[in-house]
């Protein structure tokens, strides 16, 4: 089913198994029966402050991509919560994106990422995926190595890391280390200061059973359901997102790849022979909606009124769709105040320079003088 | 693989046994005089047929076969080049720069082992490995495959010449070593003359021959219908100046000695290309690479792995003065020394050399086809 052949390569040898496990891994995910009436503030998690300050450099950094072209802020833009605002992503040049773009605040406290949850390690797999993915940074490992040695801003920040020289090791612990800073705070929830209306929209996402899946700080179980998001037509009718999903499905083993026609979800992890896994996608955060429409894995909905209104329908149509996924009958009022309950959970924009990197990254690389005698 | 065989003549025989004398005990072989040049091997499980070579050729100018759909074959192959590369270090992938000179695929059909270091056994083999090359293509094989089925001309074709219902890979490079086949040259003056027409040579071309295989001793190594023993030798070419100035040309200076899995210290010092070596990884390697065809060289300057050379002309004096110096002068071959070339000889020795190309070889770029949605499956 893998073949990680190719990819491993580029990671500088010895790292194909690691590759394998972190995909082919079972996912022991944390059972959080938590309420949402027992939620909290996320809690800020501790960082190591000079190796997060170069993993926000390496972030919107563009030449950690295969061409240089594109780092992880353009697809996770901090003005829109770290995700992109396209219903469906962009991908490495030559290709196009097949899902939306998730928020990245509070990602470090998920046990296992992608809408699918196929990579249920750490997020150190999580950052080389991206990075030598072929739709995403394309980026041979070895290669950008290489070039973060030419730069003496670099140098000087991984050996304040910690780390005597920079290496593909310490790029994929540096920006973890980085994403450990995106936590949410300030939303009204955290504080107190919600309106009436989403004191009133709190009780209805209790009494419609929102929290049986979006419960717990983050408001996810971390788990996949089927809600019957309808399929986005865009996948298929364009060859560019379509190839790149029919590129992702040889490499997850998706069988009879070039007959799929939908997004099978998380079926690429269990690749269940009853098939009742296909249509199965992560339940996401409901952290910071405010600055991530439009939503759901593919984007097909969206405004917040839209997704509630989804939900009053009972979801849409799928075999396999969750039984939780009923009519629910809600007032427009109560619609309404739902939606401004969702609103509430958005807290203050991570846009200042404590989780941006504001000054100019070179695109070009200077020479090392003498090099003839300069160590490479 | 099939190598290629070339008919013996005395005189070359002759000359080919006393120099193998004046090498010593440790070249056991004979220098393959020179000769016209035959049609090349073709390898029992890829035949040539003209659909093979014309879907090749398509793929050889598709940028689509690159990561980021920008680079063909054909942009570092470039037919107005020699379908070479004009600098001296080739360009790179978007973002990088090459770190050896873009090699002329006219005529690679006949040799034995592909690139400067020997690094590929066959036209099949080296594809893959030029459209995947983290400084060449940067292409992965899902992304590839994934993007000619998209393709409705690429479907009928592929399935046409190898059967496939949606097109492979490996076949995309069977393909493109067809048309690579193709694309060799065999009517040069100087096969002209081989093949009995004495007018073909200028007289200083016919004197350059008589140095090429005597005085100047080319033929040690530039011999048979090739000009090449596909042996590997060091003869002191100068380090690429590029390294010295050009920021990313030391990037990849260093990836692709961390790439090839040199040792630590190594790493550390090695300060130019060490080429054979990256293959044996015997010091006794170090700095050689394989002696090229001569053959099509009037349209492939700059010369050498490196292309230090701008002209022929360059190239002869430095073989004039006994090759030249490098990091890895410990390996440097014994079989060049200073030739003592007066100036008339230097010069009919290039015109011997320009007898070994013939008109430049030009093909009217494939119009490529689009891609277009799948089909729907019939259920
Ligand atoms: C071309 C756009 C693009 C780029 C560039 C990109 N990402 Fe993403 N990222 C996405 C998309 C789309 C997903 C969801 C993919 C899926 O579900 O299959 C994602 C998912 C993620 C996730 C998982 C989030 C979750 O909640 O499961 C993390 C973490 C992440 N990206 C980090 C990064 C990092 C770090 C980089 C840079 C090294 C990066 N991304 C570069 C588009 C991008
Ligand atoms: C059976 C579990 C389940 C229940 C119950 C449920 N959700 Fe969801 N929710 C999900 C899943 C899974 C997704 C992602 C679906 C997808 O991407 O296709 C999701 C997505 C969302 C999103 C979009 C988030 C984004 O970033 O794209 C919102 C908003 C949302 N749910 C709100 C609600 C509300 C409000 C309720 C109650 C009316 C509710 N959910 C009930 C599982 C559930
Ligand atoms: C980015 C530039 C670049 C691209 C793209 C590229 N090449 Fe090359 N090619 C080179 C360079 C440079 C060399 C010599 C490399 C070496 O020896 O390490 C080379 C060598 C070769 C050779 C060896 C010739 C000989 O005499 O041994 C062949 C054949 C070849 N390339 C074919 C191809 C094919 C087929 C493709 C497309 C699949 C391709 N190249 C794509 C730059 C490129
Ligand atoms: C000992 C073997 C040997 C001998 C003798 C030899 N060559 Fe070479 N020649 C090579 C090798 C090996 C290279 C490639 C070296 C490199 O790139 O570092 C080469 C390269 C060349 C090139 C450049 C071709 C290109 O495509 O870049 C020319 C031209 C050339 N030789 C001509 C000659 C001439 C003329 C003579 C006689 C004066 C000669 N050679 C003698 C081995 C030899």
């Amino acid at each position: 089913m893998l073949r990680c052949f190719p990819k491993s390569m580029r990671l500088g040898g010895g790292l194909n198994i690691a590759l394998a496990l972190a995909i082919a891994m079972s996912f022991t995910l944390p059972s959080s029966n938590t309420l949402a009436d027992e939620a909290g503030p996320v809690e800020a998690i501790k960082v190591d402050a000079k190796k997060a300050a170069l993993g926000k450099r390496l972030f919107f950094d563009k030449r950690l991509s295969g061409d240089s072209s594109q780092s992880c802020a353009t697809c996770h833009i901090p003005e829109k919560g770290f995700s992109d605002g396209l219903a469906l992503s962009k991908a490495y040049p030559g290709s196009e994106g097949f899902r939306n773009t998730p928020t990245l605040i509070n990602t470090a406290l998920k046990a296992s990422w992608f809408h699918d949850g196929r990579l249920g390690t750490n997020l150190n797999d999580v950052t080389r995926e991206s990075l030598t993915e072929d739709y995403v940074m394309n980026m041979d490992m070895r290669i950008m190595q290489e070039r973060i040695k030419q730069d003496p801003v670099y140098i000087q920040m991984f050996k304040d890391a910690g780390w005597s020289e920079p290496s593909n090791g310490s790029v994929r612990n540096a920006i973890p280390e980085y994403l450990k800073t995106l936590t949410s705070r300030g939303s009204p929830f955290d504080k107190g200061t919600m309106s009436a209306a989403a004191k009133r929209g709190s009780k209805v996402f209790q009494a419609n059973n929102c929290a049986s899946c979006h419960s717990g700080n983050r408001f996810t179980d971390d788990k996949p359901h089927n809600t019957a998001v309808p399929d986005n037509p865009d996948i298929w009718s364009d060859p560019l997102r379509h190839h790149t999903y029919v590129a992702f499905g040889m490499f997850m083993g998706i069988e009879n790849i070039f007959n799929i026609r939908r997004d099978v979800g998380a079926d690429v992890r269990s690749h269940k022979v009853d098939g009742t896994d296909v249509g199965k996608f992560m339940t996401p955060t409901l952290r910071e909606l405010k600055y991530t429409a439009p939503y759901m894995h593919n984007g097909t909905i969206k405004t917040l009124a839209d997704v509630v209104a989804f939900y009053n329908n009972g979801g849409g149509n799928d075999a396999n769709k969750d039984k939780a996924m009923k009519p629910l009958g809600m007032s427009v009022a109560d619609q309404a105040d739902l939606v401004a309950y969702l609103e509430s959970l958005s807290g203050d924009p991570l846009t200042s320079a404590e989780h941006v990197w504001k000054d100019k990254i070179p695109a070009n690389y200077t020479a090392i003088a003498d090099w003839l005698n300069t160590p490479n | 693989m099939t190598t290629f065989k070339t008919k013996t003549t005395t005189i070359g025989l002759a000359i080919g046994v006393a120099m193998a004398t004046l090498a010593g005990p440790v070249r056991a072989d004979i220098n393959a005089p020179l000769a016209a040049l035959g049609p090349p091997p073709i390898p029992s499980d890829n035949k040539q047929t003209p659909e093979k070579i014309e879907l090749g050729k398509m793929l050889f100018f598709d940028t689509r076969l690159s990561g980021d759909a920008s680079v063909a074959c054909s942009t570092c192959h470039e037919p107005k080049q020699g379908w070479g590369f004009s600098g001296d270090i080739s360009r790179g992938y978007p973002g990088t720069v090459h770190w050896r000179n873009s090699q002329t695929i006219v005529n690679s059909a006949y040799y034995g082992k592909l690139f400067w270091a020997g690094s590929a056994k066959s036209l099949e083999a080296q594809a893959p490995s030029a459209a995947k090359g983290g400084v060449a293509g940067n292409l992965e094989d899902d992304i590839g495959t994934a993007r000619l089925a998209f393709i409705p001309e690429y479907r009928k074709r592929f399935k046409a010449v190898f059967g496939d219902e949606y097109p492979r890979l490996n076949n995309a490079w069977r393909a493109i070593a067809s048309f690579e086949r193709s694309m060799v040259q065999r009517d040069t003056p100087f096969d002209k003359y081989m093949n009995g027409d004495k007018t073909a040579l200028s007289e200083e071309a016919v004197r350059g021959k008589g140095l090429f295989e005597g005085k100047a001793n080319c033929i040690e190594c530039h011999n048979g219908a090739l000009f090449s023993d596909q042996k590997f030798y060091n003869l002191g070419v100068p380090r690429a100046e590029r390294w010295l100035d050009d920021g990313l040309a030391q990037i990849t200076f260093r990836f692709e000695n961390y790439a090839k899995g040199v040792t630590q210290k190594m790493y550390r010092e090695v300060k130019d290309d060490a080429g054979y070596y990256f293959r044996t990884k015997l010091d006794q390697d170090k700095g050689k690479f394989r002696t090229p065809s001569l053959r099509y060289t009037l349209y492939t300057a700059p010369y050498m792995h490196n292309g230090t050379f701008f002209d022929l002309q360059e190239v002869v004096e430095f073989y004039n003065a006994g090759g030249g110096e490098n990091e890895f002068s410990a390996s440097k071959t014994k079989l060049i020394k200073p030739l003592g070339l007066s100036e008339g000889e230097i010069a009919d020795l290039v015109a011997f050399l320009e007898s070994l190309s013939g008109d430049e070889i030009k093909v009217d770029t494939p119009k490529l086809p689009p891609y277009a949605a799948l089909p729907n499956p019939v259920k």
